[in-house]
């Protein structure tokens, strides 16, 4: 429902070519069915990545700047994707009843977390229009992080497969 | 416990790393903050992951029971930290059937929290069964890594075959020397009237038939049949089975040969056992509580081995196979070697009567007219075999699934008194 919604939204408020943007969502819909039906995470990835670009290429057809929608986008995303490999779990083994509502509670507050951590970093980056010099830092600083961490994970796991 | 990470990790980074370079190079923000709950989540759950400690114990409140019993299967968890989810898998073997709790099952355990699981099973098929293999998963509140271990503290199940009431028993043809509850046709110390002869010396006065010595004016004694035991040798072919679905002729075979040991070592008679297969194994004969659990354990590990190796009855040691002891052979006949093993018993003299186990209700036709012509021919081979023991004077009979092994026995017995007749 969440990346439906997401779809749709970003078709209604693209400026132009909202074919191509409902197109995206669609594609990205229907992945999510498929890894949802074959457990497949990549599948599950590849549709996340399908509807961020689907909502990308709207906001790109509105000019520069995050647009308002944004903080409910990046939160709709991101309960997506915890349901989605939420319901992966749920297939080898179901939670029982009590850790049901508990996951469920708990992601309740991540996505407010989620939708408090978008709208500060919306408020504390002046983010109205376009990307600026502070932006570009933060994202070089965040992807060396992450290749950092992936190759600690990747060493991590060899050592371990050695062990 | 093994460590490994989750899809939901290298999902995650991806996203994340895929959102900010995409930011970059399309000069796009908003797809850095649709990754930014992604990374804030990777960061805490990389933060905040840390080695699950529970403590596990089993316990099985049975070792041995019968088939269809109910057996009770703890499982006591002890929390030395919090876990977010805990996946318990507990691997049942075949022929258990999961009658209450939830296997498998995901809690959430908190510290110092314990917890018992408990899983009932039925004994759904009588066999040796290991239980206690447990596999737990745990993963940390992010979902981003999972620690595995199984424990391998399995204890041993033994479910017996449930003994059919038996009303009626196979008499042998000989008894034995041993003091039992057989009438041998011998005359000694019993019960058993057999016929009056002169008093002799040494006569006890309460065996003096006073009536009879009255009407012949001299003494008379009483002679009795002397009671017995006998020697009994189970015969199991398990060279071959025939199966269909859950359940098979060696399953029946099974149950029969366990209520025939115990009915026959009640009568105080020496059982024992062959099991003629793949595998070859024996029991002398013998008496008591012991042989009879010792009887059913080798009972309940027997298995279909499949071998070409033609086996005769050579093969087995001497003192197996005592002279004058009735043969009880459970046979679907679908063997040769047992077949003509059977034969050559009977061909060295050995009392011999073959319970045919049925393979029929497990066997179906192919379809079509050379299937059903096929199936013909196979059902004549097997009137043959039985005809061929007939001819060698043995007692055969069809034993069908669902029919009383008592009913089987009775009729049995009554063929081998109408013969006897005759003779």
């Amino acid at each position: 429902m969440a990346v439906g919604g997401v779809a749709v939204y970003g078709a209604i408020t693209a400026d132009r070519l909202g074919f191509a943007v409902i197109a995206l969502g669609a594609g990205a819909g229907l992945l999510l069915v498929y890894g949802l039906a074959a457990a497949s995470p990549p599948a599950l990835v590849g549709a996340l990545v399908g509807i961020a670009a689907s909502w990308s290429l709207s906001a790109w057809t509105r000019g520069s700047g995050a647009p308002g929608g944004t903080i409910l986008v990046a939160t709709g995303i991101f309960v997506a994707a915890e349901l989605s490999f939420w319901s992966l779990e749920q297939v080898s083994v179901p939670d029982e009843p009590e850790l049901f509502a508990r996951r469920a509670a708990g992601l309740a507050l991540r996505a407010v977390g989620a939708l408090a951590l978008v709208s500060f970093a919306l408020a504390a980056l002046g983010l109205n229009a376009g990307g600026g010099l502070l932006l570009e830092a933060v994202g070089a600083a965040a992807v060396v992080g992450l290749v950092a961490l992936v190759f600690l994970l990747a060493r991590a796991g060899h050592e371990q497969a050695e062990r | 416990m093994t460590r490994y990470s989750t899809p939901k990790l290298g999902g995650y980074v991806v996203l994340t790393a895929l959102g900010l370079l995409a930011s970059l190079i399309f000069q796009r923000p908003e797809l850095a903050l649709i990754a930014a709950p992604f990374g804030v989540l990777l960061a805490i759950g990389l933060a905040h992951a840390r080695r699950p400690d529970v403590r596990v114990h089993l316990e099985l409140d049975r070792d041995r029971v019968l088939e269809d019993d109910e057996i009770t299967f703890e499982l006591e968890l002890d929390a030395r930290d919090s876990v977010s989810r805990l996946e318990v898998l507990l691997e049942v073997p075949r022929g258990l059937e999961l009658v209450s709790g939830r296997n498998p099952v995901a809690i959430r355990l908190e510290f110092g929290e314990e917890r018992l699981l408990e899983f009932r099973f039925r004994c759904a098929r009588w066999g040796a069964y290991r239980l206690g293999d447990v596999h737990l998963r745990a993963r940390d509140a992010a979902g981003l890594f999972a620690w595995e271990k199984t424990l391998d503290r399995a204890e041993t199940l033994r479910v017996y075959p449930r003994p059919e009431q038996l009303r009626e028993l196979v008499a042998p043809r000989e008894t034995q020397l041993f003091t039992g509850n057989r009438v041998s046709r011998q005359k000694g110390e019993g019960l058993e009237f057999a016929d009056l002869r002169p008093f002799a010396h040494g006569d006890r006065i309460r065996r003096i038939n006073w009536r009879a010595s009255a009407r012949r004016g001299e003494l008379w004694v009483n002679e009795f049949h002397a009671e017995r035991n006998s020697d009994v040798i189970i015969f199991l072919d398990s060279f071959a089975d025939a199966r269909l679905g859950g359940t098979g002729t060696l399953d029946e075979a099974i149950r029969a040969a366990a209520s025939l040991s115990e009915r026959y070592l009640i009568e105080k008679d020496r059982v024992g056992l062959i099991n003629f297969g793949g595998i070859l194994n024996w029991l002398r004969p013998g008496t008591g509580l012991i042989q009879r659990y010792q009887i059913v354990e080798a009972l309940l590990n027997t298995e279909i081995t499949l071998s070409y190796a033609w086996k005769e009855i050579d093969f087995l040691p001497r003192g197996t196979l005592p002279a004058k002891a009735l043969v009880l052979a459970l046979t679907p006949l679908l063997d040769d070697r047992a077949v003509s093993a059977l034969l050559d018993l009977r061909a060295r003299g050995f009392d011999l009567v073959v319970i045919e186990v049925s393979p029929l209700p497990f066997a179906e036709p192919d379809p079509g007219e050379t299937g059903k012509l096929a199936f013909r021919l196979w059902k004549l081979v097997r009137e043959g075999r039985r005809a061929e023991y007939e001819r060698a004077g043995a007692a055969v009979v069809e034993w069908h699934e669902g029919m009383p092994l008592t009913a089987i026995l009775e009729g049995v017995s009554a063929s081998r008194r109408h013969a006897r007749a005759r003779a």
